[in-house]
């Protein structure tokens, strides 16, 4: 399993991260009061539930992901130790319940993540008809679940390619290339 | 668009990463390539729209309902469930907290939760009756998939299961400490969040008990079958046999034999190879174990530590002395009492090895 405790790469973590009253109420979650952690969710909510229906391409998906990220993020609480920002270390458990979810279905399929297949980006989970206008949003949930887990970590989340490269177990060459790749169908489906 | 040949190029160029003599081949291309030229100018607009996505987008619902209700279901089968000293419960706030709120009343709690059934693609059957809504699904019932629908199952309130293509299964128990499946054939994805030994699934070959996890079993035609684990733990058990397998190992398992011995799921293919002959061959061939052993990595730690209840006499000290090499005994733990197979120092030197803490047969 992911070691959780990693700091997030990127543009999270910033002070913004808790509002002004969340440290308090965290302290509270941490103690086990589910009414404290209400307020927790709360306020990171909209950002967990960004990066997991990016992330998943399916919001009925990333409404069951959200909610298992916070049940998993009440459980793990007490081994937070505020070595990184809380909201950093939600996300991070966010995107982990997200690829622990997508590695799970490919290997129900598969068996083996095809984590070096380039061909899988030439065809799109979400068949787009060609010349087909859609906004970003759409773009990226129609993209192939790798691609747009390599899309949405660097170029949404800012993470660099080692990280990604090593939580979804591929070379960093790999990682690029399937960035070059999704960034590719983005613009083909956008234009 | 056809220039898949400049792809990377293409993207290193919109980076302005690309340098040398690629950027010089590339620019050559670009020159007489107006398919280039448009992708190049879609790639330099992308950051602008990427940078302009939200960084919070709430859902469409409220999901806390959803969440309380799992915390809530936590802290009741934790309070009813035994003392299980199992590494994740460690991490249970509910023994910390001195005033917990309830958020639901005792009533709800103890009242048997509903199972049910619901479509993910194509139309599952349930009794051969069609399912094409969500619905109940009841003890004795038996849920089928085929070759292009496959179908969500609510584990009551303590997780839920996906049933893959061409699968079989039927629900055998829906008490509070008895969650039951029966798999006959094909897969089940399940993901439970209850504490340990509430969820079963029965299967030819051997049952699969729930410790706290997220896994997979398949089961053939023949009866045969793997379980692969992506988080936390699950015992794979027949008669007086069972296998741990903690996340990121599997077992396979044969009808008539059991659980096989656990092992990584990037063991080399050597090692899968001799544990298939040391498992299900009725005499395996001599100097199995060491093939085993020759090929066992760091990583294959498990694979080794169950080995050592599998063995006796000069295997199972071979076993020992690999095992130690990379992963020394606890203290108290003494190679003697390894040999003679007692059962605390094993289950010492599982925990240390971070396998859990738990007594293998």
């Amino acid at each position: 399993m992911a070691a959780f405790e990693s700091t997030l790469p990127g543009p999270l973590g910033s002070a913004a991260d808790h509002p002004p009253a969340l440290p308090a109420a965290l302290a509270r979650a941490r103690a086990g009061d589910p009414q404290a952690f209400r307020a927790v969710y709360d306020a990171h909510v909209g950002r967990v539930h960004a990066v997991c229906l990016r992330l998943a391409g399916d919001a009925r998906r990333a409404e069951e992901l959200t909610q298992r990220a916070f049940v998993a993020a009440w459980q793990r609480l007490p081994s937070f130790r505020g070595e990184s920002a809380f909201g950093s270390w939600l996300h991070r458990l966010a995107v982990n319940t997200v690829l622990q979810d997508l590695r799970a279905e490919s290997r129900r399929h598969r068996r083996v993540f095809p984590t070096d297949d380039l061909a899988a980006f030439e065809a799109p989970v979400s068949a787009v008809p060609p010349g087909t206008r859609l906004d970003l949003e759409q773009a990226i949930a129609a993209l192939p679940p790798q691609a747009r887990a390599v899309f949405v970590l660097h170029d949404v989340e800012g993470w660099p390619h080692a990280d990604i490269a090593r939580e979804l177990g591929v070379a960093v060459g790999t990682a690029k290339a399937q960035l070059h790749r999704a960034r590719h169908l983005l613009q083909e489906t956008l234009r | 668009m056809n220039c898949h040949r400049w792809l990377d190029a293409r993207a290193a160029y919109a980076d302005g990463t690309l340098a040398g003599a690629a950027r010089a081949d590339f620019e050559t291309h670009l020159v007489g390539c107006a398919a280039c030229r448009a992708d190049l100018a879609g790639l330099r607009a992308l950051p602008d729209l990427t940078r302009a996505l939200p960084r919070a987008v709430a859902p469409a619902r409220d999901l806390w309902a959803g969440i309380a209700s799992q915390l809530e279901a936590q802290r009741a089968d934790l309070a009813d469930s035994p003392a299980i000293d199992w590494p994740w419960r460690r991490f249970a706030p509910w023994a910390l907290a001195a005033g917990i709120v309830v958020l639901s009343s005792v009533a709800a709690r103890r009242a048997d939760p509903a199972w049910s059934v619901a479509p993910l693609q194509g139309v599952p059957e349930v009794d051969r009756a069609a399912v094409v809504a969500p619905a109940g699904f009841r003890p004795g019932q038996w849920l089928a998939t085929d070759a292009s629908s496959r179908a969500r199952i609510a584990v009551g309130r303590i997780g839920e299961a996906e049933l893959g293509p061409g699968s079989r299964v039927r629900l055998r128990g829906v008490s509070g400490r008895n969650h039951r499946l029966e798999l006959a054939r094909g897969s089940l994805r399940a993901v439970i969040w209850a504490p340990p030994r509430l969820f079963f699934v029965d299967t030819p070959a051997a049952t699969a008990v729930d410790l706290g996890c997220a896994y997979t079993l398949e089961v053939d035609d023949r009866g045969d079958g793997e379980l692969a684990v992506t988080l936390g733990y699950v015992a794979l058990a027949e008669g007086d046999r069972e296998s741990l397998v903690p996340a990121g190992a599997r077992c396979r398992m044969r009808r008539g034999h059991g659980p096989g011995t656990p092992f990584a799921d990037d063991a080399p293919a050597a090692l899968r190879a001799a544990l298939a002959e040391f498992d299900f061959v009725a005499v395996p061939p001599n100097g199995t174990v060491g093939r085993i052993l020759a090929a066992a990595r760091p990583a294959d730690a498990v694979t080794l530590w169950h080995l050592l209840g599998r063995t006796a006499g000069a295997e199972r000290a071979a076993v020992c002395d690999a095992l130690a090499r990379t992963h020394p005994l606890p203290p108290g733990s003494t190679r003697d009492g390894i040999l003679a197979g007692d059962i605390e120092p094993r289950r010492a030197w599982a925990e240390s090895i971070g396998l859990g803490n738990f007594s293998s047969r």
